[in-house]
């Protein structure tokens, strides 16, 4: 039976490759899992309610799911609050918690950050990507209307909001491109694209978030907790609109 | 074409072939089958054909109403606070506080039934309660009481706080326009600390009708 291995953050590049020569079976702890129904506040008792809405999944998939092993990236291409939760998980766990420093600098590109697809399926292939130590397969760029920034959400229900023509920016482009910890390509972004600059509530990235969106022209700041708020959905699709980007299918005008 | 701004508290209604004045309505009052063609508001959703965004709603009707191409609009209604800032003509900052914003209006609203207040009566007070939302605030009124203010006092000093809470959430400026029901509330409008042009409660229904294409100056506000 093939091993199954929890991973949170992005571990570097040989540990997926070798999780794949040995046909592991990979679950992303950073979302939340089909097969778990469980609320999220039955990680409260081990990690605080007021906490990254992120982190408290990544808790309690490790309660729920039965897992071999797990790697966290705990180094620079993370953030300090994982290197927190691998003491816990340490704790809570009789199983090998694997820290990690991913460092990896060699760029894979970013094809799907940069295609026309609906969003739900952009950031479920660029997280799936994560898993796979393979070079991406080729996409033709499409021409942007608008732009997203940040991580991919804890609620993917947050991405409908958002046209197939959004351009990926930020920590979900360095995912993709093999490169958490690569500030530099964290911090890019389009001035000419109307841009959301999205954070988990309670996230250390919501600084950098802030300090971009202040350079940008046209920038929304945004945060939500384990779903977006109706303010803050409404605050996206206002501005999308009041922009000029057209809104996608089924969305509130 | 019925446009109505279904609010928490109040339902504005405007019929683009019969009405020459918006009404408003008690939301407490519509009949539970009663649909609008294109509506904005909480209840936007399950009571019209077609629901528009209050913030996109509350931006439209203030570049209609507003001649400048820079300012601060911000809608101060039942539940929530809104605000859209404009900078030549375009939008360059928003904000819905749904939260720590809750329910102000409808408590100012409640405080003034229940201690039996007339807010056109009640002077400023020196200063305001330091408060984040209606019900957080509704403790220091109490406290105040207990310690001897009057209840007029007391209540004057939580919409002074409430006012100060809206003019930091909209970004501080020194001139705003006003929307929404505390138009009517001179207290309020008192204690904001800044110059105030009062645009009334149907700014949301004028951005219905610039959605319409419709010309300015439809409705007699």
């Amino acid at each position: 039976m093939a091993e199954q291995v929890g991973i949170v953050g992005v571990p570097p590049l040989e540990v997926i490759a070798a999780l794949n020569r040995e046909g592991a079976r990979i679950f992303d702890l950073d979302e939340p899992q089909p097969q778990i129904r469980a609320p999220i506040e039955q990680s409260a008792a081990w990690v605080p309610r007021v906490y990254c809405a992120i982190l408290r999944t990544v808790v309690l998939n490790a309660m729920l799911l039965k897992l071999d092993r797990i790697f966290i990236d705990v180094g620079p291409g993370k953030c300090d609050a994982a290197l927190n939760i691998a003491e816990v998980l340490d704790d809570m766990l009789a199983i090998p918690i694997h820290r990690t420093h991913n460092q990896d600098r060699i760029p894979y590109g970013f094809p799907l950050c940069t295609s026309a697809m609906p969003m739900v399926e952009k950031f479920t292939l660029i997280s799936k990507s994560v898993q796979k130590a393979t070079p991406h397969q080729p996409r033709e760029p499409c021409t942007p209307l608008c732009g997203f920034w940040g991580v991919p959400p804890r609620d993917f229900a947050l991405l409908r909001l958002f046209p197939e023509q959004t351009h990926v920016f930020g920590w979900a482009r360095c995912m993709e491109n093999k490169t958490p910890a690569d500030l530099g390509l964290e911090r890019q972004f389009d001035p000419s694209l109307p841009t959301v600059f999205f954070t988990q509530t309670f996230c250390a990235k919501s600084a950098l978030a802030h300090h971009l969106g202040r350079r940008h022209p046209q920038a929304l700041v945004i945060d939500c907790d384990v779903s977006p708020s109706n303010s803050a959905r409404a605050k996206i699709e206002a501005f999308l609109e009041l922009s000029g980007v057209p809104s996608p299918a089924g969305a509130l005008l | 074409m019925l446009l109505a701004d279904f609010g928490t508290t109040y339902c504005k209604l405007f019929d683009t072939q019969r009405d020459t004045r918006a009404r408003i309505v008690a939301s407490r009052a519509l009949e539970p089958g009663f649909q609008a063609d294109l509506a904005t508001g909480h209840n936007a959703a399950r009571r019209s054909k077609r629901a528009v965004n209050e913030l996109s709603a509350l931006a439209r009707g203030g570049r209609r109403l507003i001649s400048a191409d820079s300012f601060v609009l911000l809608d101060c209604g039942s539940r929530d606070l809104k605000f859209v800032r404009f900078a030549q003509g375009k939008v360059v900052d928003m904000g819905w506080n749904a939260e720590c914003g809750a329910s102000m209006g409808f408590t100012i609203e409640l405080l003034a039934t229940y201690y039996q207040l007339d807010y056109a009566a009640m002077a400023v007070p020196q200063s305001g309660f330091s408060i984040t939302c209606g019900v957080l605030g509704m403790s220091h009124i109490f406290d105040a009481v207990v310690q001897g203010s009057s209840e007029e006092e007391a209540v004057a000093r939580f919409v002074r706080g409430i006012a100060l809470n809206a003019h930091r959430f909209a970004g501080a400026p020194e001139e705003v326009y006003l929307s929404g029901g505390l138009c009517d509330n001179p207290l309020f409008v008192a204690c904001l600390p800044c110059t105030v042009h009062l645009l009334g409660r149907f700014v949301l229904l004028e951005g219905l009708l610039d959605l319409l294409g419709h010309e300015k100056g439809h409705i007699q506000l």
